[in-house]
């Protein structure tokens, strides 16, 4: 028996599952091992009848938690897909502000009080509303990493998710690092598993895939000293994916 | 000094050329040392005008041609009963470039990956690669390759180039790369004055490093014996980040993981070996969720030791050449071996060195490819208890494992991945073992669903088991807790057997699990009663109201007394322990007050592993491969040994 996949999003891009539906040819694959139910961005049909479903986008409003509880129930196993789902991501800049300024500052004068579709509160990850079994980070999710997942849960057993920083896998590409060129990166405190696309890309790592640790304080100067930074470019940094977000373990 | 005979002499525009004539003959993937914006890198080449002889150090070193950051060890079909095959054969390659000290890095991994077990991926790509050599022009202000005597080298190359101003000498290393120059270059004899040159060069280049240790390397290892609990330790690695860029920029740091791939299809799949580093947090967790090194103080330390003490003390070399890759790496500044020293040159050096090291020859199995297993089938499969299954394998090939006690192997599930488990059967001449494994993970759980008939992969057997002539003529106690049953089994079922029996004197059997539905062989014990003579205690942590228990209540120490047993006899008394690791302390405790000696007690001990024979560097306990050297150790030779059993 093939799994039933649903996917489902919630407040994103849909970017996530646009890196799905570029599987291509593997498309084929990926329906001849599971049967996917409902996938909004390529089919119209729907199904509330499938055991695993993976969620892409934060949770905004109690509409959202509402769908998000039933979605829950339903499914065996729930996977969070991509930074917004895993981390809340850039939807978590805002949770720098009250929800009630953001929502002024973007919508103004117009009379948005009654609409349940604009009654924001502020972002939270999946994971803050209901338990996540499985998490496939990053901003976009990585194909491969997604592949991985799907095999492993049709072949039953748990996927490897690296829980060691960016800096392997950068240092595996042979890439020059990037504060030898100043500039901050986030690689050391985040991740692995993107294969270290950013650095590789001459940009630094911006986290996407969440913080894995924290280090010391006194570590964080040196570094900042060592290479010439500022603490103002570490926070501005750490703000994009990671808003008031803890280390994952 | 230079000998002359071998040496000759290229002009500038003749090099060029014969780098060009071996990129254009097609036979070889020629590679080189090439820039990456400011930094140097090996790749392949198009052209001898990419080529830079004149770089400081590259990124990382040319490890990564022979232990490739990620290789293919096999292909299998996971659709088919047993299919496996061998990845392929690879072009004929040059290395053009390489520093002496990444030469003596390659030559230190020759001993460590060519030793009684070959890995046979490491030696075909050894054997297909040629190395022409470069004495370095630029020392990199990180190195200190010096102060370890690696700034020059005088083997381990085919060819190896001085630049002599607008001409290169050639040093000869090898008839290979004799062949290669007659075939290809153009050259000449050095002369007299020439080769005097060489020797200035590299004199020169001596002169110019400022980065010096103040240790010799002959004496690493004893300033870190010495100095085990320093606080410089903790001191350094409040900084670390646990990134182990560190390790895997190091050419002589080669610890692995291997990982099992399917593709999306879910027919085709690869087993990968990856580089992986003991910095990282996960590197020694097993499959309970016990991490043994959990503190990265021990992960910065035994990185250390490992270059220092642990690779000196047994093949001889410090494991570190001073190529300063780890200092350019290591963000906050903490890896660099220069400064450790420094600073450790400070403290007293006088302790016993052999303290944290077993020197014990242990036999290697050298049959087949390494990380290739044979075919296997499923005989029989019992559950045991709700976690435990009992599973009677047979080999394929019709030979017999040939393992003793205490033995384990490695099991695969294609495409899940393999995991070590003890061989819970006693020797036999047929086919078959016997292995009780315990649903923990991915491996663990897909093997106790299969059926019979169904195929898995075996590797080994590997490790030290007990050592059975030293037990004869003595009474033996067996101390077995929760899943410590299984290794033991195979222990006592041999000695309980009737064709055995005599040979030994009086046996204990002592058991403990936690609950009376954990137990397993209870059928068994019974049974052998009938033919055999021994004293069996049982007990259980707790019994749940309602269950049937006619053993003991209570810790596996409440069984010590209840045996009939007097100190009298504790010279002839071996005890042989194996349980989870929070249990030694106490049932060494209870066997001390008994009078045991030390040396009379045999413990098994448990680590996360992955190659089985003293390669991947995941099991090791200080300097000891626990895979090689174990899983049974005598209690005495471990008891001092630091991570053992704290
Ligand atoms: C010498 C020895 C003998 C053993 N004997 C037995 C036995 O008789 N019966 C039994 O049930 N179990 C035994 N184990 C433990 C068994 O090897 C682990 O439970 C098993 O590796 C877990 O693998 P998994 O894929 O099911 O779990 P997962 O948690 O999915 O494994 C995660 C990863 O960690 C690695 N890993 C986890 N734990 C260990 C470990 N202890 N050793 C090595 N690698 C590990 C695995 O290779 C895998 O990559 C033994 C272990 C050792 C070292
Ligand atoms: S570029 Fe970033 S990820 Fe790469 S090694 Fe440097 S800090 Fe780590
Ligand atoms: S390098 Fe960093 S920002 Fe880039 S994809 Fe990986 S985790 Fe995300
Ligand atoms: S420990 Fe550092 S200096 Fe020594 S060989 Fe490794 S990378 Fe080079
Ligand atoms: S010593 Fe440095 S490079 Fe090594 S793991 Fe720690 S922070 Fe990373
Ligand atoms: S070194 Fe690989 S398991 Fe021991």
């Amino acid at each position: 028996m093939k799994p039933k996949v649903a996917f489902f999003d919630f407040s994103s891009c849909e970017g996530c599952q646009l890196q799905i539906a570029n599987l291509e040819e593997e498309i084929l694959d990926l329906i001849s091992i599971v049967d996917v139910v409902s996938f909004r961005e390529v089919m119209k049909e729907h199904s509330d009848n499938y055991e695993i479903a993976f969620i892409e986008g934060s949770i905004m409003r109690p509409m959202d938690v509402t769908r998000l509880r039933n979605i829950r129930e339903n499914a065996k196993i729930l996977v969070a897909l991509g930074a917004c789902a895993t981390i809340g991501g850039i939807n978590k800049i805002r949770n720098q502000w009250p929800a009630d300024e953001v929502k002024k500052e973007v919508y103004g004068d117009a009379d948005i009080k009654d609409n349940r579709y604009f009654d924001a509160f502020q972002t939270k990850a999946i994971d803050e509303v209901v338990k996540v079994d499985y998490y496939i980070h990053g901003c976009p999710i990585n194909r491969d990493e997604f592949k991985h997942v799907v095999t492993s849960l049709a072949l039953g057993k748990e996927p490897i998710i690296p829980n060691y920083p960016v800096c392997v896998e950068c240092k595996k590409n042979e890439n020059i690092c990037m504060f030898e060129k100043g500039e901050f990166c986030l690689g050391p405190i985040t991740g692995a598993g993107c294969g270290a696309i950013c650095p590789t890309h001459r940009s630094a790592c911006d986290g996407c895939r969440g913080i894995i640790s924290k280090p010391e304080v006194e570590c964080v100067m040196d570094i900042l000293k060592r290479y010439d930074l500022t603490y103002e470019e570490l926070k501005s940094k750490s703000k994009l994916y990671n808003y008031s977000r803890e280390a994952n373990k | 000094m230079v000998d002359d005979t071998n040496v000759k002499l290229i002009s500038e525009k003749d090099l060029d050329e014969f780098v060009n004539k071996l990129i254009d003959n097609k036979t070889y993937n020629v590679m080189g040392v090439k820039a990456k914006g400011e930094r140097f890198v090996f790749d392949h080449l198009d052209n001898a005008k990419e080529l830079r002889l004149d770089y400081d150090v590259t990124i990382l070193p040319p490890k990564k041609y022979f232990l490739p950051p990620s290789e293919k060890l096999m292909d299998f079909n996971i659709t088919k009963s047993f299919d496996i095959k061998k990845s392929k054969k690879s072009k004929k390659r040059i290395i053009i470039g390489i520093h002496p000290y990444d030469i003596i890095a390659i030559q230190q991994m020759d001993k460590y990956y060519l030793d009684s077990q070959k890995d046979d991926f490491y030696k075909k790509r050894r054997e297909n690669t040629i190395i022409i050599g470069s004495d370095i022009q630029n020392v990199s202000k990180h190195s200190f390759a010096e102060s370890m005597k690696t700034h020059t080298t005088y083997s381990g190359f085919d060819i190896l180039l001085t630049n002599l101003g607008n001409k290169y000498a050639v040093t000869i290393g090898s008839k290979q790369g004799n062949d290669l120059l007659e075939k290809y270059g153009h050259f000449r004899d050095a002369k007299k004055s020439e080769l005097k040159k060489i020797d200035k060069i590299r004199n020169q280049i001596a002169s110019q490093y400022d980065k010096k240790v103040d240790i010799d390397k002959e004496e690493w290892s004893k300033y870190l014996v010495a100095n085990y609990n320093n606080t410089l330790w903790e001191e350094k690695s409040d900084k670390c980040m646990s990134c182990s860029s560190c390790t895997m920029v190091c050419p002589t740091c080669y610890c692995y993981n291997i990982l099992d791939d399917v593709s999306l299809n879910l027919k085709e799949g690869g087993r990968i070996r990856t580089w992986d580093g003991c910095l990282l947090k996960d590197f020694t967790k097993v499959g309970s969720g016990e991490i043994f090194r959990d503190d990265k103080k021990e992960r910065y330390r035994h990185r250390f030791y490992r270059k220092g003490n642990y690779l000196p003390e047994r093949y001889g070399f410090v494991a570190c050449v001073g190529c300063g890759r780890c200092a350019i790496a290591c963000l906050p500044n903490i890896a660099d071996p220069c400064e450790v020293m420094n600073t450790l040159s400070s403290f007293d050096k006088s302790a016993e060195t052999d303290k944290y090291f077993i020197k014990q020859q242990t036999k290697v199995p050298d049959k087949g490819t390494i990380h290739i297993p044979r075919s296997a089938t499923i005989k029989n499969i019992n559950k045991l208890t709700d976690r435990e299954t009992l599973i009677e394998i047979k080999l394929d090939d019709n030979k017999s494992l040939g393992h003793s006690p205490g033995q384990f192997v490695e099991v695969s599930v294609l495409g899940i991945g393999e995991a070590p488990i003890s061989i819970s059967s006693p020797p036999k001449k047929d086919p078959t073992f016997q292995l009780v494994v315990r649903k923990v993970g991915n491996v663990t759980s897909k093997l106790v669903s299969l059926k019979p008939g169904d195929k898995i992969g075996i590797r080994g057997p590997f490790g030290n088991g007990f050592d059975i002539k030293k037990l004869e003529n003595k009474n033996i106690i067996f101390v077995c807790a929760g899943l410590g049953v299984a290794p033991l089994r195979s222990l006592y079922l041999y000695v309980t057997d009737k064709k055995n029996r005599k040979k030994f004197k009086e046996l204990k059997i002592l058991y403990g699990c936690k609950e009376p539905c954990e137990a397993m062989f209870l059928d068994e014990f019974e049974e052998l009663k009938k033919t055999s003579d021994y004293e069996c205690k049982m007990t259980v942590d707790k019994c749940p109201k309602g269950e049937c228990w006619e053993g003991e209540v209570g810790l596996i120490t409440t069984l010590f007394p209840k045996i009939d047993y007097d100190n009298s006899k504790s010279k002839d008394t071996i005890s042989v322990v194996c349980g989870p690791p929070i249990m030694y302390k106490f049932a060494i405790k209870s066997l001390k007050d008994m009078k045991i000696p030390d040396k009379n007690i045999y413990v098994s001990l448990e680590r996360h592993m992955k190659c089985g024979v003293g390669k991947c560097g995941h099991c090791q306990i200080n300097g000891v491969y626990v895979c090689k050297e174990g899983p049974v150790f005598r209690y005495d030779k471990v008891k001092k040994l630091p991570e053992a059993l704290e």
